[in-house]
């Protein structure tokens, strides 16, 4: 296990603390909980991709940074007038 | 140890630090305006030390490019998502998001 997997490792148990403000707060407050979880999921791949060095899950990362930037629009979206 | 690893460790442990305190802080606190500010740190501090910790030991590949876009895709993109939602959360609270005449601004 070299320093970019628990590097990793740490993040992922990080995720807990967003997990626990998505599950029990007012619907606003879990959209800021699942942003903050799409940040820290994406560096967690770049951390992985180093980590057991494969080049494919770089895509993976650059992906999860579009994707979750497109997703908390839309959800921000909804969240003004109908969620 | 090299100066890269040296690098490596420095940064990753900033990065990863930055990173707790931020969930910790959206943990903490209690209102949406309160959490938003710890997207800011998250997603600059935090992001630019693993993505430099990175570029130090893959630079000039493929990898490295990859990452740099990663980083720099966050650190671009990130304000949008956070003002998009702090209007949202107005919107959700006032029914439009223009300043109230008789809205008290906490200055403590």
């Amino acid at each position: 296990m070299n320093v970019w997997l628990v590097a990793a490792t740490v993040l992922v148990v990080s995720l807990g603390g967003c997990a626990w403000v998505a599950l029990r707060s007012p619907p606003s407050d879990r959209l800021v909980a699942f942003e903050l979880a799409g940040i820290i999921d994406t560096l967690i791949f770049l951390l992985l991709a180093a980590g057991f060095d494969r080049d494919v899950y770089y895509d993976l990362a650059l992906a999860l940074a579009l994707l979750s930037l497109a997703g908390g629009l839309v959800f921000a979206h909804f969240m003004e007038r109908w969620v | 140890m090299s100066v890269v690893e040296l690098a490596t460790w420095t940064l990753l442990v900033i990065g990863v630090g930055v990173e707790i305190l931020c969930v910790v802080g959206v943990v903490a606190m209690d209102d949406v305006f309160d959490r938003l500010h710890f997207l800011g740190p998250a997603s600059t501090i935090g992001t630019l030390a693993i993505v430099l910790a990175i570029l130090f030991n893959e630079p000039f590949s493929t990898n490295g490019i990859k990452t740099l876009l990663v980083g720099a895709l966050l650190i671009l993109t990130s304000p949008v998502l956070t003002h998009a939602t702090a209007r949202a959360a107005r919107v959700r609270q006032y029914g439009h998001w223009q300043a109230v005449p008789e809205e008290e601004v906490d200055t403590e």
